[in-house]
């Protein structure tokens, strides 16, 4: 993912030169990238009658000339399932983007989305709604943080633990910027 | 690296469309202008590209050409007005958020001496990139029309600096020359990804070729220009001239640059790949030496005057003392690395030979005239006209440039006695756009 930027910022120089007042957009599937690591799976074990988060965080590099944008807008779409094996619960399924990585788990959520009562081996989808954030300053960066999160509140009694997994089926980012690329 | 990335695009991108700027040349005549660039009477291009032109008299009432043309650059002031401190415009500064790219190559592609009436449009339509880990499309939509299929490039040979002294037609002299080209070519895959929006592949270079030359020196010279035939109304003139080129310095390149595509595409570094092999002699090195000549005639039959022109004929320079140097990207230390090769061998240049031919036709006070020059580098041609009336002076001409547009001039002046006032206008194809632009040149003439 490190390689991107520069390969988008040698690109974009075509872009930017041709599109005159138009709009320079990216369409970047993130899910392919966390995918080959096995990020795009967040497992999960938890005794009965405990609440817990589960996650993983990945750092992307965005293309250089970013940093130096203004961003018009950012959409952003996720989807995902839980496919669990024993016990019972609930889970809120949470996508951040930030430009550290410390502190990205905290604040508002870019998207969510709660699952309800899960128990035994089922398999629910999780479709939260689009988000589209106008002149977001995250991706205002040559760098973001994207950190996957599974809230868990698991019933009880203790046993059987809450096992299964968090399965990511997309997670695709929309980026706007305006004209000014470099 | 984003720097240097966007310096070399830029740059690429200016001389792809500089080529543009050479097919109708750097005009600052008014008068020119609205014939479409046709030089009529003893304009410099003349006697550059045609040496028997040194023999033929001017004839400036007939022509209505003037003895000094001064422009009046009403675009530098509309510039001026427009970007009033350009050290401080952030539209010229790439570290600011308001660099604007285009600007800048436009600026250098027309360079704002006359007044634009028309800004050529660019494409304003969204670009859209499709970004995944072993997946890479962009959509330049109606932008993509702009980048170049062709080889695209600049250069030339000239000559700066003439002086000499001339008896009895007979003319010796120490001519300074300069040739310079440079070339680009889009591969295959990056003209197929950016123009046709073609996914990117894995393990592919999307590279850039380019080539370039540029070589110095003095020539002296003998010449000849005489009319052999006829009269002053009527006569035949022929011209020669023998140059033995001494080359000062030349350096010749030729490589690939671009960058490879990991596997997958974007899930692994990508490496640029850089080659190229440049042959040179520094000056103080051993000098070139060549032989060549130039050839000239003109037929001149009272309204009518024809003249042919052929420079540097054979003009090949052997350079005894070159080096030939490598430069590669090395991929395992991720820097450039130059690898002396052979030195002190022999390698030759060739100067390109460049032509001009000329018809004028001059009747009461209308004068047509027509010319086909080329300097080195594709050919350009004029047809236009001027047609006197009183004080008015009428203009119009067609041009097709080195892209093999069709570009239209048309103006017109106005004549106080030893005073005159022009306004020309052309179009352009010169700026990052497939639309043309119009100029409007002015400049006063003394007669």
């Amino acid at each position: 993912m490190r390689g991107m930027g520069r390969w988008i910022a040698c690109l974009a120089v075509a872009a930017a030169t041709g599109c005159g007042q138009g709009h320079v957009i990216f369409n970047v599937d993130a899910l392919s990238f966390l995918r080959p690591s096995g990020d795009d799976n967040i497992p999960y074990d938890l005794p009965g009658g405990f609440t817990a988060d589960s996650s993983v965080a990945q750092f992307f590099a965005l293309p250089g000339g970013l940093g130096k944008s203004t961003i018009n807008t950012v959409s952003i779409t996720a989807a995902a399932a839980i496919v669990n094996a024993t016990g019972g619960g609930n889970m809120v399924f949470d996508v951040f983007f930030s430009k550290k990585q410390a502190g990205l788990f905290t604040g508002t959520p870019y998207v969510s989305a709660a699952s309800g009562p899960v128990s035994g081996v089922d398999s629910v989808p999780l479709l939260p709604p689009t988000t589209v954030s106008p002149g977001d300053t995250v991706f205002n960066s040559d760098s973001v943080w994207v950190g996957i999160r599974a809230h868990l509140t698991s019933n009880p009694p203790l046993l059987p633990h809450m096992t299964g997994r968090l399965r990511l089926t997309e997670l695709s980012v929309h980026i706007v910027i305006n004209d000014k690329i470099f | 690296m984003r720097t240097s990335v966007v310096g070399t695009g830029v740059a690429v991108l200016t001389l792809g469309w500089a080529a543009q700027v050479a097919g109708q040349g750097l005009v600052f005549d008014a008068r020119r202008v609205g014939m479409g660039g046709l030089a009529l009477g003893r304009s410099s291009s003349l006697v550059r590209y045609n040496v028997a032109y040194r023999a033929v008299p001017a004839n400036s009432d007939r022509r209505g050409e003037p003895k000094v043309t001064i422009p009046i650059p009403l675009g530098l002031i509309q510039f001026l007005h427009d970007h009033p401190n350009i050290t401080k415009d952030p539209a010229f500064n790439p570290d600011s958020t308001g660099f604007n790219p285009i600007l800048v190559v436009n600026t250098l592609l027309n360079l704002p001496i006359y007044y634009e009436v028309k800004q050529a449009p660019t494409p304003t339509n969204d670009v859209i990139f499709g970004i995944g880990r072993d997946s890479l499309r962009a959509n330049l939509g109606a932008a993509a029309q702009i980048v170049p299929e062709d080889q695209f490039g600049i250069g030339g040979s000239s000559r700066p600096l003439d002086p000499g002294i001339g008896i009895r037609g007979v003319r010796l002299s120490v001519m300074g020359w300069l040739h310079d080209e440079v070339g680009f070519q889009l591969g295959d895959n990056l003209l197929g990804f950016l123009r046709d929006s073609q996914p990117a592949s894995a393990n592919t270079a999307y590279t850039v070729n380019g080539d370039g030359i540029l070589e110095g020196g003095l020539a002296p010279s003998i010449a000849y220009a005489g009319r052999i035939a006829g009269d002053s109304t009527m006569g035949f003139y022929v011209g020669a001239a023998a140059h033995y080129y001494l080359g000062i310095a030349y350096a010749r390149t030729s490589g690939v640059g671009g960058f490879r595509t990991g596997n997958p595409i974007l899930g692994a570094p990508v490496r640029p790949t850089i080659t190229a092999v440049t042959d040179y002699s520094k000056a103080g090195n051993a000098l070139g030496h060549g032989v060549g000549g130039d050839v000239g005639v003109a037929w001149v039959s009272g309204p009518i005057e024809l003249g042919v022109g052929v420079n540097d004929i054979g003009a090949t320079l052997t350079w005894s003392d070159t080096r030939r140097d490598t430069l590669l990207y090395d991929t395992t230390s991720n820097a450039l690395r130059t690898t002396p090769g052979p030195n002190h061998f022999t390698t030759k240049t060739k100067l390109p030979v460049s032509y001009i031919a000329n018809v004028a036709y001059s009747v009461g006070l209308t004068t047509l005239g027509a010319d086909v020059l080329n300097a080195g580098r594709g050919t350009t041609i004029h047809v236009g006209g001027e047609q006197r009336v009183g004080l008015f002076s009428l203009r119009g001409g067609v041009a097709r440039d080195q892209r093999k547009r069709i570009e239209f001039g048309w103006g017109g002046g106005l004549r106080f006695a030893a005073i005159g006032f022009d306004v020309g206008f052309w179009t352009h194809t010169n700026s990052i756009s497939n639309e043309r632009g119009i100029t409007m040149a002015t400049s006063l003439s003394i007669y």
